[in-house]
């Protein structure tokens, strides 16, 4: 990962057990993250556990900080990866697994860079249920439908069943979806 | 086809050493049971009778119910079923009718607990275009954003999902094919036979 000169500077102070004590540096880990992953985020500025930190040294280490996690989500950097970029800049192993642990929770921010998963292809399964453990005499089709998504390079899978009347539900929406494509892109 | 009574459910016959009336109450009690959840505090005030057979008696009750609606069986075979536990005639009336009336209900009920994934519930969609962006201007780049509702049993989920036209399409073709194939003649067949 290239880190500009700046970044690296402030991973370095928050790297210095003189400047960030193991206490301080959690908090500030915790609330550096917090700040990217939700709106009602609290600042490190003025936070009552970093006040003995002088003011413009913690600005430049949120920055340093935020720009660090956020390069790493954006290239989806793995441990190894995270880990090597933190050691270079004088992290202990503590505070390597400290910070590693807090990027994992917050790649589920991944989705405000990346966007929604991307569907790629439909598959579907038609099945006759004759009984159950609980109520026998069933006789019933229902369809299994898969959904192949794709996001940031990883793919997965949404699974449902669904009965006749809802798949038909279910495509005369995307028929309506389709129309109103096709009508927007002509006009 | 019959289902079995056996020596525990021989509790059934608190019914025939009281009332008409009570049998009809334990029988609404009973399907209140099966639609809510059990609740003591219900039959040691409604029924007057000792608490402890009244329990019995009313699990045995909902037993009935339950095993009948499962097999789904005839009125003779219900009737049938019951005589082992040598009822009056106007008592198995009664308990015939509490099943007729309450066999599509319990049957919902019963197919709750059954595995299953979480089933469609609505979808809803929205159409977005890209006009622009910063190294390209006048562009015409359309989206459709989807939100996939789904429901497993009281839980709800919402799945937000995008694609672009062509694959919507697709998406629609497979999936028309998907509800053209119960019309073949194949599955016709099946469905017919298997009754």
């Amino acid at each position: 990962m290239e880190l500009s000169e700046s970044v690296m500077k402030g991973l370095q102070t928050l790297a210095d057990p003189t400047v960030f004590d193991l206490k301080s540096f959690t908090i500030f880990t915790e609330v550096a993250f917090d700040s990217l992953v939700s709106h009602r985020g609290g600042s490190v500025l003025g936070h009552p556990d970093l006040k003995h930190i002088d003011q413009t040294t913690l600005k430049h280490c949120h920055t340093a900080a935020t720009t660090f996690i956020l390069e790493g989500v954006k290239q989806n950097a793995d441990k190894s990866t995270i880990s090597s970029c933190l050691e270079d800049v004088k992290f202990l192993n503590e505070r390597v697994d400290t910070f590693y642990i807090s990027f994992q929770v917050g790649q589920c921010f991944v989705s405000l860079i990346h966007g929604p998963p991307h569907i790629t292809d439909a598959e579907w399964r038609l099945e006759y249920c004759i009984k159950n453990s609980h109520v026998h005499k069933v006789n019933q089709p229902s369809y299994l439908i898969s959904l192949n998504t794709e996001r940031a390079g990883a793919s997965s899978e949404i699974n449902f069943s669904c009965t006749m009347d809802q798949l038909q539900d279910l495509v005369g929406k995307m028929k309506d979806a389709a129309k109103s494509l096709e009508r927007a892109t002509q006009s | 086809m019959l289902f079995v009574l056996s020596e525990e459910h021989k509790h059934l016959g608190f019914l025939s050493e009281v009332d008409p009336a009570v049998v009809g109450e334990s029988g609404r009690i009973a399907v209140e049971f099966l639609k809510k959840g059990s609740n003591p505090k219900i039959y040691e005030g409604a029924l007057n009778v000792w608490s402890g057979s009244v329990q019995h008696g009313l699990e045995g009750l909902m037993y009935l119910l339950t095993e009948s609606c499962k097999l789904t069986i005839s009125e003779e075979d219900f009737q049938d079923s019951v005589l082992v536990l040598g009822f009056s005639e106007e008592l198995t009336e009664l308990l015939l009718q509490l099943y007729l009336e309450n066999r599509k209900e319990i049957r919902q009920i019963l197919s709750k607990p059954a595995p299953s994934l979480p089933h469609y519930h609505s979808l809803e969609w929205r159409l977005d275009v890209q006009l622009s962006s910063r190294p390209l201007r006048h562009q015409l780049k359309p989206t459709v954003t989807l939100k996939l509702h789904l429901e497993d049993g009281a839980r709800r989920s919402a799945h937000v999902l995008q694609t672009d036209p062509a694959t919507l399409q697709h998406l629609i073709d497979e999936l028309e094919r998907a509800l053209a194939e119960l019309k073949s003649s194949h599955c016709r067949r099946i469905l017919h036979n298997i009754q």
